[in-house]
């Protein structure tokens, strides 16, 4: 696969990091975004408990994002647990050469942090609620 | 009270204008792709530059008097912002544009900029309003769409001094007030009359005239406090929403399509009856006040008028037999002077007013807003015509028959 963006370390690590914490409650989400002149990737911001709709006023409205998202998901038989997600923030209204290059790291990206479950969101704050999230969860 | 002053531009119709800050520069569209800059020379307005980026008519510019920037907007689904900047090889300064990602799939037919100059918003008829801002971050326009619940094209926007609200007058019969809140762009607005809280595409208001009609213009009084709208009904209809308690003037004349206002309690409209309306009023009710074009004035001599090179009231150009030449070369009215139909065939046509036909925008032209002075109005007939505010005549009983 041809490598548009590199993954530094230090992103590798927090990612480990991330994934690894011990959860108890909430919703945890780690923000990285593509740096289009150094050609890498970068972590923005780190959220802890934080909830859908919070972090849909935190993302920028015209810039894309990868958010590996710790999910706290209520099962219909009262278990709880911690699934990460991995969302796609990619409004449509982003400069398009930013946008190109974020959907071209995008699946190294998703190896990298080693996710199943991916999520487009492609219209914004709008499209970033509990329940979409709970839907596209449950639905899997 | 100073007489009108009229300028010809061109044998077309002048689409939209524009004034920069000190008025010695007007941006036009002479109903054709491109812009036409004209600058004051003595009594004149000459050609400086021709702006050519778009490919279909320009609906709308609209020129910021504080960071010097023009936005234009056009039936090629786009808009342009040109900014001067030093050309890297002549070492001039010249016009450069950027272009603007409206994500429209129909015309821009108005745009505006708003108070703060940060934003700018662009009517389409894509049955949206696109508000534009600029993000640093990624060094390009970014546009955000108005959608519900615009249910035509868009004619006519409006910004309200908070830089926030947003007027529009729409093909759907209504006018609308809307919250344009960007999120990174305008701090959180304070309350006003109406509303408070307003996140993006919030309806703060919608009103409609008895009889419906499309919403041609529609305008913020200069403190926000108040809207006006005019519509095909040939109606004027003035909202105050704390009530919301709404004056409509219904006119025995033909539509007006452009509004701005003059004071608080005073706005000038235009339209297809080639002349610009006075209307004042308050809280307690509104009416018409007369009109700013005089015509039982002797306009004979035409002191003020300029254009074709001549600005002298006497010597050879204003004779009657160039005067015929004249109207035969730019409204093919027939008649040499020795023919029977000499004089009566270029009368037949020619209206009273200082336009020769619809008035399509009125701006103001000298004074801040809240004491706006002097109006410019431009037309299908490609004059540009300043108006004294204050020189205000009576209306006669029957304004459609303007003619001798």
């Amino acid at each position: 696969m041809s490598h548009t963006v590199d993954i530094p370390q230090s992103l590798k690590d927090s990612l480990r990091k991330f994934r690894f914490a011990r959860r108890n409650a909430g919703h945890a989400a780690l923000v990285v975004k593509v740096n289009k002149q150094k050609l890498i990737m970068e972590e923005v911001e780190q959220f802890d408990d934080i909830s859908p709709e919070d972090l849909a006023e935190e993302l920028p409205e015209n810039s894309p994002r990868y958010v590996l998202l710790s999910y706290e998901l209520k099962h219909s038989d009262g278990r709880k647990s911690f699934p990460l997600v991995l969302i796609n923030w990619a409004p449509t209204s982003s400069e398009i050469g930013l946008l190109t290059l974020h959907a071209s790291a995008f699946l190294d990206f998703q190896s990298t942090a080693d996710v199943s479950k991916v999520i487009d969101i492609r219209d914004g704050a709008e499209g970033l609620t509990k329940d979409i999230i709970d839907a596209k969860l449950m639905g899997k | 009270m100073s007489a009108p002053v009229a300028f010809s531009l061109s044998q077309t119709a002048i689409t939209c204008h524009a004034f920069n800050a000190d008025r010695s520069q007007v941006a036009v569209c002479l109903n054709s792709n491109d812009v036409t800059i004209f600058s004051r020379a003595g009594n004149d307005w000459k050609v400086a530059e021709t702006l050519s980026e778009h490919d279909k008519l320009i609906t709308s510019i609209d020129w910021a008097p504080n960071s010097n920037r023009i936005v234009t907007a056009s039936q090629d689904r786009n808009a342009y912002v040109w900014q001067l900047t030093p050309d890297p090889q002549t070492g001039k300064t010249v016009w450069k544009p950027t272009l603007v990602l409206l994500r429209i799939n129909r015309a821009a037919t108005f745009v505006r900029w708003s108070p703060n100059e940060d934003k700018f918003a662009v009517a389409t008829g894509a049955r949206a309003i696109a508000i534009c801002s600029y993000d640093a971050e990624n060094n390009w326009w970014v546009s955000r769409h108005l959608k519900k619940p615009l249910r035509s094209t868009v004619l006519s926007i409006d910004w309200h001094p908070n830089n926030v609200l947003l007027a529009s007058g729409s093909a759907d019969m209504k006018a609308r007030v809307f919250s344009a809140y960007i999120k990174d762009v305008d701090s959180k607005p304070a309350p006003t009359v109406w509303g408070e809280r307003l996140p993006f595409n919030t309806v703060c208001g919608e009103y409609a005239s008895p009889a419906g009609g499309w919403v041609h213009a529609v305008g913020f009084s200069p403190s926000g406090d108040v809207l006006a709208f005019a519509s095909h009904d040939s109606s004027i209809s003035i909202v105050y929403p704390a009530g919301p308690v709404v004056y409509t003037i219904k006119l025995n004349y033909l539509p007006l399509v452009t509004l701005t206002w003059t004071s608080e309690d005073g706005l000038v409209a235009a339209g297809h009856d080639c002349q610009p309306l006075v209307f004042s009023g308050s809280e307690g009710g509104w009416q018409a006040v007369g009109t700013l074009d005089d015509t039982t004035a002797n306009k004979g001599q035409g002191g003020a008028r300029s254009g074709f090179g001549g600005a002298s009231p006497v010597g050879k150009l204003n004779s009657a037999a160039f005067h015929t030449f004249r109207s035969a070369d730019s409204r093919g009215v027939g008649g040499a002077p020795g023919s029977p139909t000499a004089g009566s065939g270029s009368k037949d046509t020619e209206l009273l007013t200082v336009h020769q036909n619809t008035i399509t925008s009125i701006r103001p032209y000298q004074g801040h807003p809240g004491a706006v002075t002097k109006v410019s109005t431009t037309g299908v007939d490609g004059q540009l015509v300043i108006w004294d505010v204050n020189a205000v005549a009576g209306l006669t009983a029957r304004m459609s028959s303007l003619r001798t």
